[in-house]
């Protein structure tokens, strides 16, 4: 099973290959064989979205909910700082479930 | 990536643009940044700021685009007393960080494997503690070598 998320931070460099490179090592443990990940800042985001399926957003800048188009969009300042990283991760599966893509591990 | 030049301790400034023009002019004297990055860091600071509440006490990671940069570097510096820093992600909440780990980043594909150490040192409390209270610069970048090169 595949899947596609999108971080965003502020300079769409630094944070969100953090958050790309931890949340793409946690969708393989749990047991997804294709992760595409793509990066940006919030100016950046819309077109991202606009140009491919993604299925979540997880975000460590404020970001405009208006452009989301329906995609989920999950907090992940927590990830960084390990104060809510069982909280962001239960987002994910949650985000995943609702849409019947979680391999259910 | 980190230099010893680049490790201030008991760093005196009135505020956080302060300690961003400071440290990043420290980033062009080596070499490592431009001209333009001290006040690049400045700019972006105040778009999307960076100071994040770690479990120990709260810490900054100012950082700015490629194109002010011209080698990864890291610095580290040890305020002499906190300054007011916006939460990154969260602009209107005031956090005081004391310690600041400045980065100069060309390629984050090629330098994540730092940026993932530095993630797990912010959530390490004890390492943090223990980095705060270092008295010297070669203490410091004992402390913390391992994280970085």
């Amino acid at each position: 099973m595949g899947v596609r998320f999108l971080t965003v931070c502020g300079s769409g460099i630094v944070t969100s290959s953090m958050l790309a490179e931890t949340i793409g090592d946690w969708l393989r443990e749990e047991g997804y064989e294709g992760v595409e990940v793509n990066e940006c800042n919030p100016s950046e985001m819309a077109n991202f979205l606009a140009r491919q399926h993604h299925d979540f957003v997880a975000y460590a800048s404020p970001i405009d909910h208006d452009q989301l188009d329906g995609v989920p969009a999950i907090p992940a300042i927590g990830l960084i700082t390990g104060m809510g990283t069982d909280e962001f991760y239960e987002n994910v599966k949650q985000v995943l479930s609702d849409v019947g893509i979680y391999p259910g591990k | 990536m980190l230099r010893k030049e680049l490790i201030k301790i008991g760093l005196d400034c009135a505020d956080c643009k302060e300690v961003l023009m400071t440290m990043g002019q420290e980033f062009v004297n080596v070499g490592v940044a431009k001209e333009t990055y001290p006040q690049a860091l400045v700019d972006r600071e105040a778009n999307y700021p960076t100071a994040l509440p770690a479990k120990a006490f709260d810490i900054a990671t100012p950082h700015t685009f490629a194109e002010h940069v011209n080698e990864p570097a890291v610095g580290i510096a040890i305020l002499a007393h906190p300054v007011e820093w916006q939460q990154m992600g969260s602009p209107e909440i005031t956090l005081h960080p004391q310690v600041i780990f400045m980065l100069a980043v060309t390629d984050p594909k090629q330098q994540i494997g730092t940026l993932r150490k530095i993630m797990m040192l912010i959530q390490d409390p004890e390492r943090l503690a223990k980095i705060k209270d270092l008295k010297t610069v070669d203490e410091v970048y004992e402390a913390v070598k391992d994280v970085f090169n």
